[in-house]
């Protein structure tokens, strides 16, 4: 972790989720200082933390997957840092907490575990392997439905049916999303990175992109280990819609067997027919 | 859709969908709210909420669960999944 941040927990109050979200604040104001925002009053009067959030990254903590608070977050527009979730850290530690609404010594155990954690995490959690040389392509076959104009890599990328690509050079394989999913999700205001090191089958999840309207998981094209992470859109995940195919990228991977994938892949022509189904489908 | 396929397999031999836990549901409907493929509609009677177009899911998308307050969603294991796609296409879809 490093510096301070302004911590926004959702301090839901009905489920054993919230109150374990607000200790986790308490936990980390404690260990590594910054600011705590109250949720009510951020919603009542958010003049209350302009400073505050001007100042510090906003660090938003939820108790459960409704995500109270990383949803009054982008309600108001605030740019978020980092986030925790209680009830994933809690599957992540193989932990079922206490029922009730008062937190028990496993959630506590828990939460002090979580707070740990990111205290200890290096400070660029998605420090980046020089890339191999990647360039912007510039071919690209175009797909269009009423008034969207959708681009697709003509040669050396290929797709799964989950919109995500891959494009392989040497001993790289590069990832990310298809111009198809930056333009319905609209802005995309997230990127939960993947974890770096970690061996990953074809399918499994490449972290996930969220936006006002939907959350998405990157779903792998290829199987391997992730040896790099575009940590730049941690800060710019924007860059997702400007440039999907290029400086959007998210993982890079070593892959492990690509012609056994690839079996499983389409190529740019063969992806163009599935996204203007989609894009129909998503207007009726 | 019965025509739909899903890598060259029909979509209605794929069994991934989300099964909705009625012990933890608490009808809040975010899943619903979330979901722009219409796999759950709401019901007068019984439980308000019911998978209804299990074909109409994503395979492979999880994005419901992630709105699930309670954590009353769940789906299958993707490895079996993927196997399962693999034999069927070579059966030919």
């Amino acid at each position: 972790m490093s510096g301070q941040y302004a911590i926004l927990p959702c301090n839901g109050l009905d489920k054993n989720a919230g109150p374990l979200a607000r200790e986790l604040a308490l936990n980390l104001a404690a260990e590594a200082g910054g600011e705590i925002i109250c949720p009510v009053l951020l919603n009542t009067a958010p003049s209350r933390y302009e400073r505050a959030t001007a100042e510090m990254p906003l660090l938003v903590i939820d108790g459960c997957s409704t995500r109270c608070a990383t949803k009054l977050a982008n309600r108001l527009g605030l740019k978020i840092g980092e986030k925790l979730l209680v009830t994933d850290g809690a599957k992540d530690a193989g932990v079922t907490v206490e029922e009730g609404l008062t937190p028990g010594p496993i959630g506590l155990a828990l939460v002090a575990r979580l707070a740990a954690d990111f205290v200890a995490k290096a400070a660029p959690s998605v420090a980046q392997e020089s890339p191999a040389d990647f360039e912007t392509p510039v071919e690209f076959i175009t797909v269009t439905y009423d008034k969207y104009i959708f681009k697709i890599p003509a040669a050396g990328y290929f797709f799964n049916e989950n919109d995500c690509w891959v494009r392989v050079i040497g001993d790289r394989a590069r990832v990310g999303v298809s111009d198809y999913v930056q333009q319905s999700m609209t802005d995309i205001t997230f990127f939960d990175p993947p974890r770096l090191g970690a061996e990953v089958s074809q399918f499994d999840d490449l972290g996930s992109i969220e936006s006002a309207k939907a959350v998405m998981d990157v779903i792998s094209p290829v199987s391997g280990k992730i040896v790099a992470v575009n940590s730049e859109l941690v800060d710019r995940p924007e860059m997702i819609n400007e440039d999907p195919y290029g400086k959007g990228w998210i993982a890079e991977l070593e892959p492990q067997d690509f012609d056994s994938d690839k079996g499983l892949l389409l190529t740019g022509e063969e992806y163009s027919p599935i996204v203007k189904k989609k894009a129909a489908e998503a207007q009726h | 859709m019965p025509d739909d396929t899903f890598m060259g397999v029909k979509r209605e031999r794929i069994p991934w969908f989300p099964t909705i836990d009625y012990s933890k549901c608490d009808f809040c409907m975010e899943c619903d709210k979330f979901c722009p493929h219409r796999v759950f509609e709401h019901r007068e009677s019984g439980p308000k909420l019911v998978v209804a177009n299990p074909s109409n899911c994503v395979v492979f998308c999880r994005a419901c669960s992630k709105t699930c307050g309670p954590d009353a969603i769940s789906f299958p294991s993707k490895p079996g999944i993927i196997t399962l796609i693999k034999n069927l296409r070579e059966e030919g879809g």
